[in-house]
């Protein structure tokens, strides 16, 4: 048990210090397409903080981020607020965001609540458009943003100690006790009450994280990028990546989300040369179709059950 | 002391419980006896809150516990078997006993569980070997199962423990194992036990009083011995033809 959790924090700091190097061995435009795994892999560690393991599945993720991307976009770009206070903000913002989901939780579940969030979704695509355009932009969105800092590399590694600290704790967050009754709140609820335990308080917790993480990546993504636009956020096409890269990466288990999420990013990249058009997330959903037939608990089981054999053979091969 | 007063509970048209008076003295153990759909789980329901009565209340060694939600009435030391185990399927039996270990608090389930003691020995009491904590729900025997709920229950800490048909499914073997062990608990803990079962065999040693609930009515309550020779008890369980 506690020799799992060691060697877990091994493959941290491994998979740290490979990310650490990357950029001095890749050219700029493979650096770009980390950074956008990399927020891709934020978004998807925070989907499965709230999700993964309860079974409260979030179909409106997007709500989520689009709050703090908003929140941030708005008060720089009118009120001129340093980034500093903004981004702060923009996380507070999407944390009060978050308990509007968390209304639906207490009394509905599963598919019931996936439809209820994606609504909180498709709301807040309309909403953006219709109420005050001329603030938020409308249907075009703001550009001409603030950024943080500018090149590749500089936010490479912005995004990267962002999701190092975010992965990592969520990480950790889910190997204690924490983890166990999430999972388990995801199988009965009724009986972990029946065990002595507020699982209200629980499960806000965990959308709390969870709209803490969006917040927190939703700005920064948008400083990232110099510009907002409601189609590019509030889209079920940007949900579903968030999805197949949890799905994809093994839900519940953080590292498999972020695994998945670099996989998915560069399984578009490396496609797109030959299939420059859309045929290439036909591709995709084909590959991802088989992998998730193949093993259900996505790619941090592959790598797990990978590992068992090989120390199995290593095994083997000691006492003979 | 587990004190209900007049509980009374109909679903729809269907009156499940009607004015039903019990009281468990500590350290007390009450059988609960009745043909099926007498109202023995909807008056369980009633006790731990998983339902509200329609009238009637509920006392925990003089307090009323009407207003309290399941787990509060868990924490204050009330608890309860299943009839049908619910265990949690995907985590191991280990991690199930430890779901009902923990304190209810994020400062203490912020915790990394560094050592399995209180787990084991939980597991162990109830006839789980060792090697069964890293097994899954679905890799076990009926038999199993009943002591995972009962090793869940026990985990909580009970003062009062409601018993629904632990002894269902079990071999003669695990039964007596399971009796001696709640046996052996009420002598070290005093715990008080409200015992739902078909098995009177098996109740009997376990019980000082019965309760005979039929058509969601109390129709006799004393000793073991004068109940089950009681005609009009006999009569619920076999018809009067």
């Amino acid at each position: 048990m506690n020799s799992n959790l060691r060697r877990g924090i091994y493959g941290w700091i491994a998979f740290a210090a490979i990310m650490v190097i990357l950029p001095h061995v890749v050219g700029t435009g493979v650096t770009r397409s980390f950074v956008f795994a990399m927020y891709l892999a934020i978004f998807a560690v925070s989907w499965d903080i709230m999700s993964g393991r309860t079974g409260y599945i979030s179909f409106g993720h997007p709500f989520l981020i689009g709050i703090g991307g908003y929140t941030t976009a708005l008060l720089t770009y009118h009120l001129h607020w340093p980034l500093f206070l903004s981004i702060p903000t923009a996380v507070v913002m999407t944390m009060i965001g978050g308990t509007l989901f968390f209304f639906p939780a207490l009394r509905i579940r599963g598919t019931y609540f996936a439809l209820v969030t994606l609504a909180f979704m498709e709301l807040i695509y309309g909403l953006v458009q219709v109420i005050a355009p001329k603030v938020t932009g409308g249907t075009r969105g703001l550009s001409g943003l603030e950024t943080i800092v500018t090149g590749a590399i500089p936010n490479y590694y912005l995004a990267l100690v962002v999701l190092l600290i975010l992965g990592f704790t969520m990480w950790l967050v889910i190997r204690t006790h924490i983890g166990t009754a999430l999972s388990a709140v995801g199988m009965d609820e009724d009986a972990v009450r029946a065990s002595g335990i507020n699982v209200t308080r629980l499960k806000l917790f965990a959308f709390m994280l969870s709209a803490f993480a969006a917040g927190l990546g939703g700005a920064l993504y948008v400083h990232y990028l110099g510009s907002i636009a409601p189609r590019a956020l509030f889209d079920v096409g940007f949900l579903f990546q968030i999805l197949v890269a949890c799905l994809l990466g093994g839900a519940g288990t953080i590292s498999g989300p972020i695994a998945g999420a670099f996989f998915l990013t560069f399984l578009l990249e490396w496609l797109r040369p030959y299939f420059p058009g859309p045929e290439r997330f036909l591709i995709y959903g084909a590959v991802a179709l088989i992998l998730y037939v193949y093993q259900p608990n996505g790619l941090h089981e592959l790598v797990r059950n990978g590992l068992k054999r090989l120390n199995q053979l290593k095994l083997s091969r000691d006492t003979s | 002391m587990l004190e209900a007063k007049d509980l009374s509970k109909s679903f729809g048209g269907l009156k499940a419980l009607q004015q039903v008076t019990l009281r468990a003295e500590s350290g007390h153990s009450v059988g609960i006896i009745g043909p099926n759909g007498a109202g023995k789980t909807t008056l369980f329901n009633l006790l731990t809150g998983e339902i509200k009565p329609d009238s009637g209340h509920v006392s925990l060694d003089g307090v009323s516990i009407d207003t309290e939600p399941i787990h509060e009435r868990v924490k204050l030391g009330l608890a309860r078997t299943y009839q049908v185990p619910r265990p949690f399927a995907e985590i191991s039996v280990r991690e199930n006993i430890r779901v009902s270990m923990m304190e209810d608090n994020l400062k203490y389930m912020l915790r990394v569980a560094w050592d399995d003691t209180g787990e084991k020995a939980i597991a162990e009491s109830v006839g789980f070997t060792a090697q069964q904590l890293d097994q899954l729900p679905s890799e076990l025997a009926m038999g199993d199962l009943r002591k995972l709920e009962l090793a869940r229950t026990l985990a909580t800490n009970p003062k009062v423990l409601l018993l629904d048909e632990v002894f269902a499914g079990l071999t003669y073997g695990e039964i007596e194992h399971i009796s001696n062990l709640l046996v052996e608990r009420r002598k070290t803990h005093g715990t008080t036990y409200l015992i739902v079962s078909h098995d009177l065999k098996a109740l009997q040693p376990l019980v000082d009083d019965v309760l005979v609930i039929h058509g969601g009515n109390v129709i006799k309550k004393g000793t073991f011995d004068e109940v089950v020779s009681d005609p009009q008890v006999q009569n619920a369980y076999l018809g009067t033809g």
